[in-house]
């Protein structure tokens, strides 16, 4: 590599081709922040064993293809109810003790992490294990220049209606009206006969699901390997901080931070890309440390 | 007020000073290199435990990047180490620059032909760096969380540079200097006493001055922007200031840290800017306790101590078991093992009034 080829000259077939990549790194670093959003929006904690309940849902879709054969279809659900249960039993055991002490949450859930992933070496090895994708889904749409994975296009797809269903949650169902009343103000919500610690259960619970979902559908791009959630958390957190914890932030600056990534990486490289963007990252945060979108509401 | 030997000061100085006499006792006492070079390693471990108990357990500033200021340390000590290999005139340009095809040397490496030079550059460039990356967080008021996602994202963003440019740092692979440091034309073997000795005199060094620094008035104005930053700015302090300050020592010590470290392992790679080691690096000062710099050392000594000598067909599970103690710390003694100290102390001692119970901050050693 020299300097002079380490730039990219401009053209605008394989730019465009850029943004679409853009937007599929948008799907994947949205749906893996998904749930942090919501878990970090809500009760406040920092879950950085996120990335290892995404590889979680990565074995576990693994576990159920190999040894009961279900189609990859069938194991998204069934994914999302495994994790989600797990995520349940972490709450109660860890984070439940925690609640109002955010650094320590993070600080636990580091440990958490160290745990699951040295546990899934343990039990799977290290050696590479792969998720297979059904064969309808391996097709490549062209649109002149134009070079779209299929899989690629259901992750996106997805990552939409998984966003869809959380809004619909959030927004249209009295459940979802109890949890941002708790969101606002717990103290006010418990008046109001919300039991706020049931609330956070099943709260923790739904976002780590999503998390598990994120990684069933991460294990038909990648490898599985015990350590691949470590490479998402960071990006997912960032989408999250960045955003203004909240679902339509999440939203807005995944896609940015996407398109950003994919164009720094069409002009320079992969690496160097991700240097750009974290550090223009941290000097965002520096102006605008609530994030993208807030609705005036506590932080902290 | 209690009468608690732990809260003695005296007895604070004297059990640090004893510590770091046991210390440089044991090239007298065991004639091992490599028990040597593995304790020197401990001691550079300490000291990022150190750099961490400073800027969290008393600055109350969580920094998940303590790592930056190792790394970049590490590097410059490497480049410094290599370039002491190279010749000026029949081999200017280290191999590995070769097989990336740079013929000349790079702008970047060209000072680090002087030692001097280089080990200025070594502790100064992370230290400055610091200044300015604390400034530019503490003058927004940004504080918590987002501070630990701030340093979090800036130490990707190192690793990834580290990683990626590989002319100049040799990417992956690392840098491996192929002699040992020499300093005024002594040659330092990296399993010898002499580099032992360093390691602990650093260590020593920089915990002393680090815990009378936290004892002078600057110290206490640290401690109170900790417990209450809001206050300490109604009482006409500028608190970005003291945090700045506090946050740019820290790197000071982890960049001595990360200096050390080269010279005892002879090697430096981008795992040095891993997230694993700087969070590890608050692994041991919060199971040692982080509101003792003491604490801090002994956390980082018995955590690598368990690592190394749990017996092999235990190091699957290694991690399984650190995960473990830190969750039962946080959860259970958020002062850590000296924490516990404190209280049995207290308890032999005299009354301790309520003051060692909850999880409430106390006065720090």
């Amino acid at each position: 590599m020299s300097v002079t080829d380490f730039w990219t000259p401009f053209e605008l077939n394989s730019f465009l081709n850029a943004l679409f990549i853009g937007l599929s790194i948008a799907s994947i670093w949205l749906i893996a922040a998904v749930g942090l959003t919501i878990i970090y929006g809500t009760m406040g904690v920092i879950n950085m064993a996120h990335g290892e309940l995404i590889m979680l849902g990565a074995y576990t879709t693994y576990v159920l293809q190999t040894f009961f054969y279900i189609p990859f279809l069938l194991c998204l659900p069934l994914v999302f109810i495994i994790v989600s249960i797990f995520g349940l039993f972490i709450e109660r055991t860890i984070i439940r003790r925690l609640y109002n002490r955010p650094l320590d949450t993070l600080l636990a859930t580091w440990g958490l992490s160290l745990i699951l992933i040295q546990g899934v070496r343990v039990i799977f090895g290290t050696a590479p294990k792969y998720v297979s994708i059904p064969s309808w889904l391996n097709f490549q749409v062209s649109l002149g220049f134009l070079h779209l994975p299929g899989f690629r296009l259901f992750i996106i797809l997805a990552t939409a209606a998984l966003i869809f269903a959380t809004w619909y949650i959030a927004y249209r169902t009295t459940w979802g009206i109890r949890v941002r009343a708790v969101m606002a103000d717990p103290d006010m919500a418990s008046s109001f006969g919300i039991d706020s610690n049931r609330i956070y259960s099943i709260t923790f619970a739904y976002g780590a699901g999503l998390a598990g979902v994120a990684g069933a559908l991460f294990g038909g791009l990648k490898t599985l390997l015990p350590d691949m959630g470590s490479g998402y958390i960071v990006e997912a957190f960032l989408v999250v901080v960045v955003g203004g914890t909240q679902l339509l932030g999440s939203i807005f600056s995944s896609i940015i931070l996407g398109e950003l990534a994919s164009i720094f990486s069409y002009f320079t490289n992969d690496t160097f890309a991700r240097f750009v963007l974290f550090t223009l990252i941290v000097i965002f945060l520096r102006f605008r440390p609530q994030g993208l979108i807030t609705e005036g509401m506590k932080r902290r | 007020m209690s009468a608690n030997i732990y809260h003695n000061r005296k007895a604070q100085w004297l059990a640090y000073i004893g510590l770091f006499c046991l210390l440089a006792l044991v090239p007298a006492l065991f004639d091992s290199p490599f028990l040597l070079n593995q304790l020197a390693r401990y001691a550079v471990f300490a000291m990022l435990a150190v750099s961490v108990s400073l800027v969290w357990g008393y600055g109350g500033i969580l920094s998940l990047g303590q790592g930056i200021a190792f790394g970049l340390a590490a590097y410059g000590m490497g480049m410094t180490m290599q370039m002491q290999f190279q010749d000026p005139v029949s081999d200017p340009v280290p191999s590995f620059m070769l097989t990336n095809d740079l013929s000349t040397l790079p702008l970047l490496w060209e000072p680090f032909w002087s030692t001097p030079i280089g080990l200025a550059l070594t502790i100064a460039v992370p230290t400055i760096f610091f200044i300015g990356f604390g400034a530019m967080m503490f003058q927004a008021r940004v504080a918590g969380v987002f501070v630990a996602i701030m340093t979090l994202a800036m130490l990707a963003a190192w690793y990834a540079m580290a990683y990626d440019m590989q002319p100049f740092t040799s990417g992956f692979n690392g840098i491996s200097p192929p002699m040992p440091f020499e300093f005024a034309g002594v040659s330092i073997d990296p399993y010898s006493p002499t580099a032992y000795l360093i390691c602990v005199g650093f260590l020593a060094a920089l915990t002393l001055s680090a815990k009378l620094l936290m004892q002078s008035k600057f110290g206490l104005i640290v401690q109170a922007i900790r417990d209450d930053p809001e206050r300490v700015r109604f009482l006409g302090y500028n608190v970005a200031y003291y945090q700045v300050i506090v946050f740019a020592i820290s790197g000071f010590i982890a960049a001595c840290g990360g200096l050390c470290w080269v010279m005892v392992v002879q090697y430096v790679s981008p795992t040095s800017l891993e997230l694993t080691l700087s969070v590890s690096a608050v692994i041991w000062a919060a199971v040692g306790g982080r509101l003792s710099l003491l604490g801090a050392i002994l956390g980082a000594y018995l955590v690598n101590g368990l690592q190394s000598y749990m017996g092999d067909e235990l190091q699957d599970v290694w991690m399984i078991v650190l995960g473990s103690i830190f969750i039962g710390v946080v959860l259970f003694l958020p002062r850590g093992l000296v924490g516990l100290i404190e209280d049995a102390l207290g308890y032999f001692t005299g009354k301790s009034e309520t003051e060692t119970s909850g999880v409430a901050i106390e006065r720090a050693v």
